[in-house]
């Protein structure tokens, strides 16, 4: 379950990066790398996954005493939560981005904007 | 002390706080973004102190009252809170030169900045592998802010391609972070170096991608387009805080990250920071536009410190030192010429010759070069220093070699664009005047100023800023607002105490050095005092040079003997750049003379064995097969110097195209530098065999050829001031000749030469200085006639060609005679056969200076010219004087130098008996000879008298053009390539094949840089493929992990 | 061509690190040092039932703090790209189409819900799976269903920004109470932790979640009318 989850990630993100790198258009790129993204965050949470152990919250269901062999690892949780947020920040900024280079040149063609080089 | 954490509470504080504010409430909203960097610029600052004063201990800083690694730590120890203090001051004077930009932008903008530097701060100081990661996105996405603050309209395409590569960073690290905590259940760097074997067995791959993610935040080359896009189209001052901040704070990461990798990883760290130090300031080179080519360098810069982190486990303590002072003086230097090309109002390297006429940005502009370059007295120059002895102890000497080309192509490339600044028509667009902007720029040359004296404190030798020919010097700086003639006073007084004050402390072969460096600098500055005005920037560089000199002669250790030969480098350096066209000549005498410094430097640091305090007498206890190797690396480095044949090529430029009283310091005394280097090496060394060659005489060969070809070559020009520079040439072969012959008369001639060389070379640089000033013009054969107008100057170099042709009665002949005497003790006869044959050719282009320039038919347009300044004619005079004392005793200064020279070489001791000298082949009574040659001439002159009374004057063009057709009007003077029938014999031994080999080595670096750049596209996929392809190169060259 | 075959090439490289990786893996059976930490301590420690949001509040705050500040920096970076651009929209350039009854009903019935339900799942998060990113996303969906149904509607940015903000120094302050009652920065025991399970407890954790999450809605608010603003109507 874990390796099926993690072995998708890990097609995400390749996929999410050819996507990101062989599409010209900007706004394509940007849907690309959520994508793979999306894959990183799979990737982090099915490494915390175990086998047959629940969430990490304590309840009636897992009593505090029994939380060691009943919860799954709750780190990569918290850290996917960081990890998503971080995304939809980057995800806003190229986005307003993507907006203002439209603005100015009229084309989303990554290729078109090579002004700078060498 | 008030907790660290609140260099992150209170930037993150003041951002929120400038949310709540209105729009309009510009100057509220800077006020306070200013009061926070300056708090917690004030905090790193007063951790700093506390931890370098010992008044303090390192910190943990715990987060939500937990131990780690359960919970995220922070720590501040003296290499945090110096980087911390570098980020703040840097986000602090960047405010403040950005004030305009953020009143245009508002608060936002400030917020922005303001969180900027707190991620920085963050990454250094924290102790949590996923913290890290958030800090380093948090730094990014207030990149993509900042770079918004550009007026540039390509800005923002720059920021999206940074977005682009930026995502494919994090992803990298994200999957690295994450196999990495399950490799080693934390997240803690601590936990993790302490688990560090475990987790490079079991999760070798996830560290990979951490370690490549950081490496890849470090914009190395050459995965690294997007950077140089930022840094081209950037706010300078954004570029600054960029090249500064956010390089150091990204290099402590790597550091972090190096603690856990261990030597495995330090070797990949430094083949990717050596690559990046070479690649990038290869394709510096064929820059034009300034800020591209800063960001080339900071490239460079930053590849070099991960290269020292990479060499950390051979560094040891000095560790911090070493990564210190590079990193410190890049941050400073970099950042400095950021803040000015903000200041600047065109794009190409030439519009900074709008700073002319603002001496202070210039100041500024060339010690932010020397920051970077690492010259004395600045704190790369120690780091550079520990750096080479240890690498080169290692034996790591492939790296070593990368190291030092890399460098001088840097060098190459900055002072290349000193040299526009300075000599290139003046660019139309004035500085900006921005109060704000200068005063933050004035701030950046004291933090450099100060950092060189902290590191001179630190460092194992003496402080350079203690020493007092430095100080002197820097002196020179406070009182430029004088006039010329009082510094004038000023400067000669200053090298009269300090031979009078340093007198007892020489031998007799250093005394003879001492005089002509002090004594004689002091009589050829008295010429300087012709120069009316302020001149300003001559005396700090001529001050400079002298400086070098006299540490030089006393230096007992290698550091101090190589401090002071690259002081005299840059001193001369800058002096010669002064002449009207000597632009290209002076950057290819630094070129050369610094290529010949990392020579010398790498010879010490051979030598030395790791222990980088080392007397110069050790070089005697060296043993094969190390001895050769340094010795080599010493004599080619000291043979630059002295112009022998091959490495010549900068000299006769360099020395005819300098002012008219800075040619006779170059060619009298600064030539001379080389020569006591040779003194030093051969003093201590001795005889070497590499290889079954023995060194002398391959160095006896290179001297025989420099006189032969210095010489010939002298014989074929027009321009008077660079025929001398070839007979320079020439007269060093002679020199060089005489020490390679390890001989007791071959090095009493070589010192004879050293005298000889400095009294008439000065004294016809200045009358041919005297003349060209007169009559506007080098060029012989535009001259003619001048004897009756300028008689002092003729009687000047009459006797100097008398001198130097070695005919009687004159010194040169003495030296002659050692010469021949000398030859005669030698087993060695081929090259002798050349030096006798150069005598004769010397005297083809003596002959030719005196008849061409002074006697024939005078110019129309030069009757009117008077005799040359009298400030010009009187250390003339002087030498004319010396020269015939000189002459006329000898002994007075050799016999001293003859006993001591009998010290190393017993054999061969010349007998000095009253007037007379005595060799094993005969003896030379310089009185009598002078009586002779007295009365002979004055015989013949009345002869000549007699007769010349008979003879009849012709017109000027009244000549026979003896079967040469003239083509152009100057080719029907008599002057015009006088020896036309020489050079078609001999013609091909002036062929410029040095010049083309050199020529074609710097084109092959151009071309090279110039077509391997383009590989830069511009296209920001292209940026993202580029450094899949280095992660993925990376990963095949660790041999899969 | 080569371009992709490059990249195909690659990432087929990039591909053979990920596989290494996999391969390497092995399952954990039992909890690392690290999560069984957290598994016997939090409750006792901290008092919060869901150690998730332990972790990030409290163990991991100054991640939090930081995402907190990264949707802070896009939301002022997305306001200074788009401030420029965001031209006089009170007269639309064309008649706009009405947005329809269903939506605006529905929008009047929903959206206090959505508010209520947003303001439930991060005041709860210490309990329950959420906690202040989830709820504060849920608030700002109520903002886009007001944009939705009212296009022509002018917001008050001042109104959001001053949220923000003050969610923003309140989370910091809290943060240096933190030094001053507690063991360190961020820590929560600057309030009782009260008994496990209960609204009431895991010290300041509901507070500073309550904090994020009106911070994270405005934020995501203030994003969407800024894009929104974009649109040429």
């Amino acid at each position: 379950m874990a390796m099926i989850a993690m072995a998708t990630g890990f097609v995400l993100i390749l996929i999410g990066l050819f996507g990101a790198l062989s599409n010209r258009n900007i706004l394509r790129m940007i849907v690309a790398f959520a994508v793979a993204n999306t894959g990183v965050n799979l990737v982090l949470v099915a490494v915390g996954y175990m086998d047959g152990r629940t969430a990490p919250i304590l309840n009636e269901a897992v009593p505090v005493a029994e939380a060691t062999t009943r919860i799954i690892d709750p780190v990569p949780q918290a850290l996917v939560l960081t990890a998503i947020v971080i995304g939809v920040g980057v995800t806003a900024l190229m986005l307003a981005y993507a907006y203002k280079l439209f603005k100015t040149k009229g084309t989303l063609d990554i290729s078109q904007y090579t002004d700078l080089k060498w | 002390m008030v907790s660290p954490i609140f260099i992150i509470a209170a930037s993150l504080g003041g951002a929120f706080l400038l949310g709540l504010l209105r729009d309009p409430w510009r100057r509220a909203s800077y006020t306070i973004s200013l009061l926070v960097l300056a708090f917690t610029t004030a905090l790193a600052g007063a951790w700093v102190w506390g931890l370098a004063s010992g008044a303090v201990q390192a910190v943990d800083i715990l987060t939500a009252g937990t131990q780690p690694p359960f919970a995220v730590n922070l720590r501040l120890g003296i290499a945090e809170a110096a980087m911390v203090l570098l980020i703040n001051l840097t986000g602090l004077l960047s405010a403040l030169y950005l004030r305009d930009t953020l009143f245009i932008q508002g608060r936002r903008a400030m917020a922005v900045l303001l969180i900027f530097s707190m991620a920085l701060s963050g990454i250094v100081m924290t102790r949590d592998l996923f913290n890290l990661f958030v800090f380093f996105e948090l730094a990014v996405i207030s990149t993509g802010g900042l770079i918004l603050l550009s007026r540039d309209p390509r800005a923002l395409a720059a920021g999206f391609k940074y977005l682009v590569a930026s995502q494919v960073v994090s992803i990298l690290m994200l999957v690295g972070i994450i196999f990495a905590y399950h490799a080693t259940g934390s997240l803690n760097l601590d936990d993790m170096a302490a688990a560090s074997e475990q987790l490079l067995k079991g999760g070798a791959l996830a560290f990979f991608l951490i370690f490549i993610a950081v490496v890849a935040e470090l914009k190395l080359f050459p995965a690294n387009g997007w950077a140089l896009d930022i840094y081209e189209s950037a706010h300078p001052a954004f570029s600054a805080l960029v090249s500064a901040a956010a390089g150091s704070a990204a290099l402590v990461a790597v550091d972090k990250l190096l603690t856990i990798g261990g030597p495995a990883w330090m070797e990949v760290a430094s083949i990717i920071g050596i690559v990046s130090f070479v690649g990038a300031n290869l394709f510096a080179l064929a820059q034009n536009v300034d800020r591209r080519l800063l960001g080339y360098s900071s490239v460079a810069q930053i590849g070099l410190i991960v290269f020292v982190a990479g060499q950390q486990d051979i560094l040891g303590d000095s560790y911090l030192f070493v990564a210190g002072g590079v990193l410190l003086a890049h941050a400073v230097g970099k950042a400095g010429l950021f803040w000015l090309s903000g200041l600047i109002g065109g794009r190409e390297l030439t519009a900074w010759s709008a700073l002319q006429g603002n001496p202070l940005l210039i100041f500024a502009f060339a010690s932010f070069l020397a920051l970077l370059i690492g010259l004395p007295p600045f704190p790369g120059f120690y780091a550079k220093w520990e750096l080479v002895h240890l690498i080169a102890a290692e034996g790591r000497l492939l790296l070593l070699s990368l190291l030092l080309f890399g460098a001088l192509v840097e060098a190459g490339y900055l002072f290349r664009w000193f040299g526009y600044t300075i000599k290139r028509d003046r660019h139309p667009e004035p500085v900006a005047p921005s109060l704000y902007k200068h005063g933050v720029i004035g701030i950046a040359v004291l933090a450099g100023w100060s950092l060189a004296y902290l590191w001179g404190e630190l460092s194992p030798h003496a402080n350079l800023l203690h020493a007092a020919p430095m100080l002197f010097a820097l002196m020179f700086l406070a009182i430029e607002w004088a006039p010329a003639r009082l510094k004038n006073a000023v400067a000669i007084a200053g090298l009269l105490a300090w031979f009078a004050t340093t007198y007892s402390a020489y031998d007799p072969l250093q005394l003879i050095f001492a005089l002509i460096v002090l004594a004689g600098g002091a009589v050829i500055l008295l010429a300087s005092f012709q120069t009316p005005g302020r001149r300003l920037g001559f005396y700090p560089s001529a001050m400079l040079m002298f400086a070098g000199l006299a540490m030089l002669i006393l230096a007992e250790d290698s550091f101090t003997f190589f401090a002071a030969w690259e002081s005299l480098t840059i001193g001369s350096y800058f002096l010669i750049l002064r002449g009207r066209q000597s632009e290209p000549h002076a950057l290819s005498y630094l070129v050369f003379s610094l290529g010949g410094a990392f020579l010398i430097l790498t010879g010490f640091a051979l030598a030395a064995q790791g222990n980088s305090q080392f007397a110069l007498a050790g070089l005697g206890e060296l043993v094969q097969p190390l001895a050769p190797w340094v010795f080599l690396l010493l004599a080619i480095g000291f043979m630059t110097k002295t112009a022998a044949i091959g490495l010549h090529i900068w000299l006769p430029g360099a020395h005819a195209e300098a002012e008219t009283d800075v040619s006779p310091m170059v060619s009298g005394i600064l030539l001379k530098a080389g020569l006591f280097g040779l003194f030093m090496l051969l003093i201590h060394m001795g005889r070497q065999e590499f290889y079954g060659l023995d060194l002398t005489h391959a160095m006896m060969w290179i001297g025989a050829l420099s006189a032969l070809l210095g010489n010939l070559m002298a014989v074929f020009q027009e321009d008077a001031k660079r025929l001398l520079a070839y007979s320079s040439i020439g007269q060093m072969g002679y020199a060089l000749f005489g020490l390679a012959m390890m001989n007791h008369l071959g090095w009493l001639m070589a010192l004879m030469f050293v005298i000889n060389h400095y009294i008439y070379k000065s004294m016809l640089f200045l009358s041919v200085g005297g003349v060209a000033k007169r009559t506007g013009t080098r060029a012989m054969y535009q001259m003619g006639g001048l004897i009756t107008l300028m008689p002092l100057s003729f009687i000047a170099v009459l006797i100097g060609i008398i001198a130097m042709s070695g005919v009687p009665p004159l010194s040169g002949f003495g030296g002659r005679w050692i010469l021949y005497n000398a030859i005669m003790t030698s087993e060695y006869r081929l090259p002798m056969i050349l030096v006798f044959l150069s005598g004769p050719i010397a005297f083809l282009y003596l002959f030719r200076l005196i008849h061409s320039i002074f006697l024939g038919q005078l110019k129309d347009e030069h009757r009117l010219i008077k005799e040359a300044p009298f400030w010009l004619v009187l250390p003339q005079m002087i030498y004319v004087v010396c020269l015939l004392g000189f002459a006329l005793v000898p002994g007075l200064a050799l016999r001293h130098v003859d006993a001591y020279i009998s010290n190393f070489l017993p054999q061969g001791a010349l007998n000095w008996e009253g007037l007379t000298i005595t060799s094993d082949f005969g003896y030379w009574s310089p009185v009598s000879i002078m009586l002779i040659v007295g009365v002979i001439f004055s015989l013949v002159f009345a002869l000549l008298l007699l007769v010349n009374r008979k003879a009849q004057k012709v017109k000027q063009f009244n000549i026979v053009f003896s079967a040469e057709r003239p083509y152009r009007p100057e080719t029907t003077h008599y002057a015009w390539n006088f020896y036309a029938s020489y050079r078609k014999a001999l013609g091909f031994l002036e062929w410029p094949l040095f010049e083309r080999f050199w020529g074609a080595i710097v084109d092959l670096l151009h071309t090279a840089a110039d077509l391997s750049r383009r590989f830069y596209t511009g296209n920001g996929q292209v940026y993202a493929i580029h450094l899949l392809a280095f992660v993925v190169v990376v990963y095949l060259l660790k041999g899969g992990v | 061509m080569i371009k992709r075959f490059t990249l195909i090439l690659l990432l087929a490289g990039l591909g053979a690190i990920f596989a290494g990786l996999m391969l390497d893996y092995v399952p954990d059976s039992e909890l690392n040092r690290t999560a069984d930490y957290y598994a016997k301590n939090t409750a006792a420690d901290l008092g919060a039932a869901n150690i998730v949001t332990a972790i990030i509040v409290t163990y991991r705050g100054l991640d939090t703090l930081g995402e907190v500040t990264v949707l802070f920096l896009t939301a002022a970076i997305v306001g200074l790209v788009l401030a420029r651009d965001r031209h006089d929209q009170s007269q639309p350039d064309r008649e706009l189409p009405p947005t329809g009854e269903l939506l605006a009903t529905g929008t009047r019935l929903l959206l206090p819900l959505i508010l209520l339900f947003g303001a439930y799942v991060f005041s709860h998060g210490h309990l329950t799976p959420g906690g202040g990113f989830q709820g504060g996303a849920i608030l700002a969906s109520g903002m886009l269903l007001m944009l939705l149904s009212h296009p022509l509607r002018r917001f008050g940015h001042r109104t959001i920004a001053i949220v923000e903000s003050i969610a923003g120094l309140a989370f910091v302050f809290i943060g240096v109470l933190g030094i001053a009652l507690a063991g360190g920065f961020l820590d929560n025991r600057i309030l009782p932790t009260g008994t496990l399970g209960e609204l009431f407890s895991a010290g300041a954790i509901p507070v500073i979640y309550s904090f994020v999450g009106l911070k994270v809605g405005a934020e995501f608010s203030s994003m969407l009318l800024n894009l929104s603003e974009t649109e040429e109507l």
